[in-house]
């Protein structure tokens, strides 16, 4: 019996076999999700590869390391799992109380105290850990796959803890005496200090394990990933010393995150993003922005469930999923059966309430994997997100009920701020100085989408009317030339759907349908541009990026003429930044493709 | 040795200068060695270097200035 009801799985179901074969028993952890056998297949997956044998650590260490980290949450029906597989491993009762009620006189090793302590240290404040600890454990003779696997153990051990807290299973066996307080945080000096600090956290340098290449092209899980999210985020890049890691982690992302029959993917990656955010983990942020932009979301909406999902303008029933998986996340102590009840009277079944609690569980094995091995941001997150990490911090405000409206004064820095603000209140002078700032972007916008610069200056008019129209309605979440961005395309759009030829901004999805393959080889001159006068360079320039289809147009004219940052041209499309890259290469391809006759080395002069 | 599949694969991060020095340096060995994978990567890094430097759809005064004039005319009459 657990909080969701069980159906009964037959003994020969693979996982159970697995678990049977090598712990001796079935846990009631599994038997608890067995409204979803594909999370339990999941779950078998990761435990079999990153707990059930020896691999750069033994395993007696994976399992003090599992036990250490529920113990130290107080997770009762984890210790009693772990204790029993440790006495398995040869480890006496006696033994194993000593290690549960202060692991540091439990007779460890020097060495295994100090990973020990980092695993603590990383399952308690993840956050706090930096690239010092990760020296200390070198100091101990910790190689760069031992250091891994040690991560990788205290994010599994935090998976597990997560389940059993959300799903409250049965006590596989009669209950261990658990130390009544938490053993202090070592001293200074030992490790470095438990408590959050967010810009020494900021400053740390990661990654910490160096991570040898592998191409998507001949390692299979790899391309994978890139079809299901675009790209190969350095979350992954950065385990392949360890192959049978990573394949047993992008199997369980498979399972969990991939299939739409219960959640959707939008709720769940909306699930992923606010844990994280709560989580404090910027990298798993940008990265849930980024793949929910990918999805059809908004990047304001993304930004603001980021930032407090409350004000966001999903559902009742969506933001109380989301207050839940926090919950789950983030504030174990508090979380009870009363949470299920809540979210099963809002009409969930217990196949999502089982789902929403295993993403929590993985997000949390990211968030924990991925502060541990410092791993490097693949987006930027966020910056209303950045600017508010210490305030989120704060639980209390959280608790008290209080939310956090994105405005202008916390959102991004924006230097138009105070002229907006004059503009808003009717100040002409100020709204037109507004206009000059921005008046190559919003012709280039115009032109990019129109195709054409004699209807870019027509429409520059309308553009710049529906601003003025529209000014008191915005709010700040963006800055405000990415607003006028927004305006112009829309405005451009308008005008073209007047006309006869629609050409569609984003057939978004079906990118590697039309893989554009470079076929010009020959090579150019060393200075192409300077056989040319700037006049007949900048005309095939011109006629090149007018000659692009508008997708791939709008994408190269924001990116190569506007010079905007690839993440810029991301919010200013609504586009996701892989969903950019791939565009962008595509488009800057078909360019050298029109330039090539002109500038190679075989030709000379003759720009026609 | 990457082959040029693998090298593709990378090339648009390649050109971004965004990727971390293991891959880097794979893409470099592989670039020492494939001469069409060099010359695809040299003239794209010259068609992004000539795009950006091109100056093109710059529009200038004398075209804005009198489109924002009557807009901000337009705007004054209605207030």
């Amino acid at each position: 019996m657990s909080f969701l009801s069980e159906i009964r799985l037959d003994d020969k179901f693979g996982p159970f076999v697995a678990f049977q074969e090598a712990l001796g028993f079935i846990p009631n952890l599994l038997r608890a999700q067995t409204l979803l056998p594909r999370v339990i297949e999941a779950q078998a997956k990761l435990e079999s590869a990153v707990r059930l044998h020896d691999g750069a650590i033994s395993r007696v260490q994976k399992e003090r390391i599992l036990l250490g980290v529920a113990a130290d949450r107080q997770d009762a029906y984890c210790v009693v799992v772990d204790s029993k597989v440790l006495a398995s491993l040869g480890l006496s009762d006696s033994q194993i109380d000593d290690f549960l009620n202060d692991y540091r006189h439990a007779d460890l090793s020097a060495s295994d105290l100090t990973c020990l302590q980092f695993c603590l240290k990383l399952a308690r404040h993840a956050p706090s850990v930096r690239s010092e600890d990760i020296q200390a454990l070198r100091a101990c003779g910790f190689t760069d796959e031992s250091i891994l696997e040690a991560v990788v153990v205290t994010a599994l051990a935090i998976y597990r803890c997560t389940l059993s807290v959300g799903l409250g299973p049965e006590p596989d066996f009669g209950p261990r005496k658990l130390a009544s307080t938490r053993i202090d945080p070592p001293r200074e000096g030992e490790l470095h200090g438990l408590l959050p600090d967010i810009h020494e956290a900021a400053q740390r340098r990661g990654p910490y394990v160096p991570a040898p290449y592998l191409s998507p092209s001949t390692f299979a899980p790899f391309s994978v990933v890139q079809k299901s999210h675009g790209f190969v985020p350095n979350f992954f890049r950065a385990q392949t010393l360890r192959r049978d890691l990573l394949e047993a982690e992008l199997e369980a992302v498979g399972r969990i995150l991939l299939p739409e029959d219960v959640l959707t993917r939008v709720q769940k990656e909306c699930i992923l993003l606010a844990v994280s955010a709560a989580n404090l983990n910027s990298y798993c942020v940008a990265m849930h922005c980024n793949l929910l932009r990918g999805l059809g979301m908004p990047s304001d909406e993304g930004d603001q469930i980021a930032v407090d999902h409350h004000q966001s303008s999903l559902s009742r029933a969506d933001r109380a999923l989301l207050d839940f998986a926090v919950k789950l996340g983030t504030r174990v102590s508090e979380f009870s059966l009363k949470d299920v009840v809540k979210l099963q009277t809002l009409g969930f079944t217990g196949a999502q309430i089982l789902e929403c609690e295993v993403v929590t569980a993985l997000n949390n094995f990211a968030n924990t994997l991925q502060m541990g091995l410092g791993i490097e941001p693949d987006f930027e997150p966020p910056a209303v997100f950045q600017e508010n990490k210490v305030h989120l911090s704060t639980t209390a405000n959280r608790q008290s009920g209080m939310s956090v409206v994105l405005s202008p004064q916390m959102s991004v820095q924006d230097l138009d701020a105070g002229l907006v603000t004059q503009a808003q209140g009717g100040k002409l002078e100020a709204f037109e100085e507004l206009v000059r700032r921005h008046s190559q972007l919003i012709y280039r916008t115009l032109t990019a989408i129109l195709g054409n610069p004699a209807d870019a200056q027509d429409a520059m008019q309308d553009t710049l009317l529906n601003a003025f129209k529209h000014i008191g309605g915005f709010q700040g979440r963006s800055k405000f030339s990415t607003w006028l961005v927004s305006i112009a395309r829309n405005t451009a759009l308008q005008g073209l759907r007047g006309r006869k030829s629609i050409e569609s901004l984003d057939q978004s999805g079906n990118e590697e349908d039309q893989d554009f393959r470079p076929r010009q080889v020959r090579a150019w001159q060393d200075n192409p541009e300077q056989c040319h006068s700037k006049s007949e360079i900048r005309q095939l320039v011109e006629r090149g990026i007018l000659g692009l289809p508008a997708k791939y147009r709008v994408v190269v004219m924001l990116r190569d003429i506007e010079q905007l940052s690839t993440d810029d041209v991301a919010r200013q499309l609504g586009l996701s930044v892989p969903a950019v890259k791939v565009r962008l290469l595509r488009g800057r391809l078909m360019l050298r493709e029109w330039l090539s006759p002109h500038l190679m080395t075989s030709t000379k002069g003759a720009a026609r | 040795m990457i082959t040029c599949e693998e090298f593709f694969a990378e090339f648009a991060d390649y050109l971004e200068n965004q990727v971390s020095p293991e891959v880097r340096q794979e893409l470099e060995l592989h670039l020492s060695q494939c001469r069409a994978c060099h010359v695809l990567y040299d003239t794209s890094r010259k068609t992004v270097k000539i795009v950006t430097e091109s100056s093109s759809f710059e529009l200038p005064e004398s075209v804005s200035d009198p489109i924002i004039e009557r807009v901000m005319a337009r705007l004054r009459k209605d207030r």
